[in-house]
C-alpha cells in the first residue's frame, strides 16, 4: 500500500516535470538561441545552450529593422485600445446591469455573435473606409478596430462582474446628490477596479498579438507594430534564426512580465470571462 | 426619474453600439454585398459591376479553393480534436491537489500569452533541416535522413497541427477547468460509496455537468481554427507551393495580391456561412451563456 502511494507520487512529479518542459522549453531555446554565436546556431547536432553568450543578434535586432518603433508603435496602438475597450465595455456594462433599458439580453447575444466573425469578412471594407478617411497607417485607426475585437469579450467580463455586486452602494451616493458621472468615477470604478484591471491586461495580450488586421491596415514602416515587423527579419534563404529569436525576446518581454506578475489576475479573467454559464 | 435613468442607459450604450455598427456590422455587410460585384483593384475606373452569384459559381470550379477549405476544415478538426483531448486531461490533472499546481499554472500561460507569430518561428527553427526535431528522430535511429518537414506537403501540414496543439491546448485546459471547478465533490463522494471507478465517475458524473462549458469552449475554438492565418504565415507561407494555404490566406491574396476584391469577398463570406452554420449547431449552449 505504502510502495503504491509511492509509486503514484513520483508519477505525479514525473508528469509536472515533463509537462513544465513542454511548456517552457520552446520559450527558452527561443531565449537560449537569441545569446547564440553563428557558430553555436549552425551547430550539428544543434546546440541547446550557448558556448559563448553574445549580444550580438540584439545589435543586429535592432540594425536590421527599426525595432524600437515597431514596439513603440505597438504600445501606443495597445494602450489607446485598451483604453477605449475598457471605457466603453465599463460603460455599456452599467446600462446592461443598472438601468431597466429594453433588448438588454439581446444585445449580449449580439456581441457574443460577432465575436464569432471571421477577421476576413471585415477586412476589405475596413481598409476602404480607413484609406478614405486617412485612418491607414495611424495609431487611433488600427487601436479602434482592435479595441472593438476585444470589446465582446470585455462587455460581458464586466456586465458579470458588476452583476456580483449590490447596488446598495450606489443607492447611497445617489441619495447624496450625486450625479451619473460622479457615481462611475466614485463608486463603480473603485468597486470594480480588480475586474477592470483582469480585463485590461487581458485586453493588452490580445492587442499586442493582433496580426491580420496589423500587418494590412499599417504597412507603413513608421506605424508597424512589432509582431508585424517580426516576419520582415525573414527576407534572406538562410534565416538568421539568432537576429529573429532576439527580437522575438523583446516582443514577447512585456508579455512575459504580464504573465509573472499577475498570472493570477490573467488565469482569473480566462477562467471566469471566457466561458461562464 | 425612471426615464431619465433609461435614457441615460442608452447613452452609456452607445459608443459600444456606435464602435460595433461603424467597425464591425458596417463592413461585414459591405462584404456581402460586394460578393455580387465584379470589382478589380485593376479596373477601379471602371466602377464595380453587377454579376450576381457569378462569384459564388465561380468558386465551384476553384480547385485552389476546394484545397484551401479542405486544408482548413482538416486543420480545425484534427486541431480541436487533439486539443480536446489533452486539455481535458490536463484539467482534470490541474484540478486535483497535487505539488506545484502554482508553477503548472503560470507555466500553462506561456504558450497562450506569446504571439502566435513567435511560436510559428521557434517551430520553425525545430523542424529545420538541421533542427532539434530531425536531430532527436535520428539519434533515436527513427530515420535515416534528415527530412525536409517544411518542404513536404503533408509534414509540413503535420509540423503547423503540432505547433498550434502546443500553442492552444494550455487555453482549452483553462477553460475546461473553469467548469471542473465549478462539480461538487458530493458527487464523486456519493459515487465512490456506490463502489463507481474512475472512467464511470468521469463519463456519469464530469461529463454531463461539464456539458455546456465544453460545447461553448469547442465553439470558440472551431471559429478561431478556422481563421487560421499567423501560424502558416510564420512558418510556410502557405508553401511548398500553396499547399499549407488556409482560406484565411487565400482570401487575403485574393484581396491585397491580385487586387480582386469582389472573389474576395465571395470567399470570406462563404467562410462567415461557415462560422454561422457552425455556431447555429451549438446554439443550445450558446443559449445557456446567454442567461448569465
Amino acid at each position: 500500500m505504502k510502495q503504491k502511494k509511492i509509486g503514484k507520487k513520483i508519477v505525479c512529479w514525473l508528469f509536472v516535470i515533463l509537462f513544465l518542459f513542454t511548456m517552457i522549453s520552446p520559450m527558452l531555446y527561443m531565449a537560449f538561441a537569441s545569446f547564440m554565436t553563428e557558430g553555436d546556431l549552425n551547430h550539428i547536432p544543434p546546440k541547446l545552450i550557448p558556448s559563448v553568450w553574445t549580444l550580438k543578434n540584439y545589435v543586429a535586432a535592432f540594425a536590421q529593422q527599426p525595432l524600437l518603433k515597431y514596439v513603440f508603435n505597438s504600445f501606443v496602438i495597445t494602450i489607446i485600445a485598451m483604453v477605449i475597450c475598457i471605457t466603453a465595455g465599463c460603460m455599456a456594462s452599467y446600462a446592461l446591469t443598472r438601468t431597466n433599458i429594453r433588448f438588454k439580453k439581446l444585445f449580449l447575444v449580439f456581441v457574443l455573435a460577432i465575436s464569432l466573425l471571421p477577421t476576413i469578412t471585415l477586412i476589405n471594407p475596413i481598409f476602404k473606409m480607413y484609406s478614405k478617411f486617412g485612418l491607414l497607417n495611424t495609431h487611433i485607426g488600427l487601436a479602434l478596430i482592435i479595441s472593438v475585437l476585444d470589446l465582446p469579450m470585455t462587455i460581458w467580463f464586466l456586465t458579470a462582474a458588476l452583476k456580483g455586486i449590490p447596488v446598495s452602494f450606489e443607492e447611497s451616493a445617489k441619495l447624496d446628490g450625486a450625479n451619473l458621472f460622479q457615481l462611475f468615477i466614485y463608486v463603480i470604478i473603485p468597486l470594480l477596479k480588480a475586474s477592470i484591471f483582469s480585463i485590461s491586461i487581458l485586453v493588452f495580450i490580445g492587442a499586442w498579438n493582433r496580426f491580420l488586421l496589423s500587418q494590412v491596415l499599417n504597412q507603413y514602416e513608421q506605424y508597424r507594430t512589432v509582431v508585424v515587423g517580426l516576419t520582415l527579419y525573414q527576407t534572406t534563404h538562410t534565416i538568421p534564426f539568432g537576429v529573429v529569436a532576439a527580437a522575438g525576446m523583446i516582443t514577447v518581454l512585456p508579455l512575459m512580465i504580464l504573465v509573472l506578475l499577475f498570472q493570477k489576475n490573467i488565469l482569473g479573467g480566462i477562467m471566469e470571462g471566457g466561458v461562464k454559464e | 426619474m425612471e426615464r431619465r435613468a433609461k435614457r441615460a442607459g442608452y447613452l452609456l450604450l452607445l459608443p459600444s453600439v456606435l464602435l460595433i455598427g461603424v467597425l464591425i456590422v458596417y463592413p461585414a455587410v459591405n462584404t456581402i454585398y460586394q460578393s455580387f460585384f465584379e470589382i478589380r483593384t485593376q479596373t477601379a475606373a471602371l466602377g464595380p459591376k453587377f454579376v450576381g452569384v457569378k462569384n459564388y459559381i465561380r468558386t465551384f470550379h476553384d480547385e485552389h479553393f476546394w484545397d484551401t477549405l479542405w486544408w482548413t476544415l482538416i486543420f480545425t478538426v484534427v486541431s480541436v480534436f487533439i486539443e480536446l483531448l489533452i486539455g481535458m486531461g490536463l484539467a482534470l490533472i490541474m484540478n486535483k491537489s497535487i505539488p506545484g499546481q502554482g508553477i503548472i499554472r503560470t507555466a500553462i500561460l506561456v504558450p497562450w500569452a506569446i504571439p502566435t507569430v513567435v511560436s510559428g518561428i521557434i517551430w520553425t527553427q525545430f523542424f529545420s533541416q538541421n533542427g532539434i526535431v530531425n536531430y532527436v528522430l535520428k539519434v533515436s535511429n527513427m530515420i535515416g535522413e534528415s527530412l525536409n518537414w517544411l518542404g513536404n506537403e503533408w509534414l509540413a501540414k503535420l509540423s503547423i497541427l503540432i505547433a498550434d496543439v502546443w500553442k492552444n491546448t494550455p487555453y482549452m485546459s483553462l477553460l475546461l477547468l473553469s467548469g471542473l471547478i465549478t462539480i461538487s465533490k458530493d458527487y464523486y463522494e456519493a459515487a465512490d460509496l456506490d463502489g463507481a471507478g474512475k472512467w464511470k465517475k468521469f463519463t456519469r458524473i464530469t461529463l454531463p455537468l461539464i456539458r455546456s462549458t465544453m460545447s461553448v469552449t469547442i465553439l470558440f475554438r472551431i471559429i478561431s481554427a478556422m481563421r487560421v492565418y499567423d501560424l502558416i504565415v510564420a512558418m510556410t507561407g502557405g508553401g511548398p507551393a500553396g499547399r499549407t494555404e488556409t482560406v484565411s490566406m487565400y482570401a487575403v491574396n485574393t484581396y491585397f495580391t491580385y487586387g480582386n476584391t469582389g472573389y474576395g469577398a465571395t470567399l470570406s463570406v462563404l467562410m462567415l456561412i461557415l462560422s454561422v452554420g457552425i455556431s447555429l449547431l451549438f446554439t443550445n449552449s450558446l443559449k445557456l451563456k446567454g442567461s448569465v
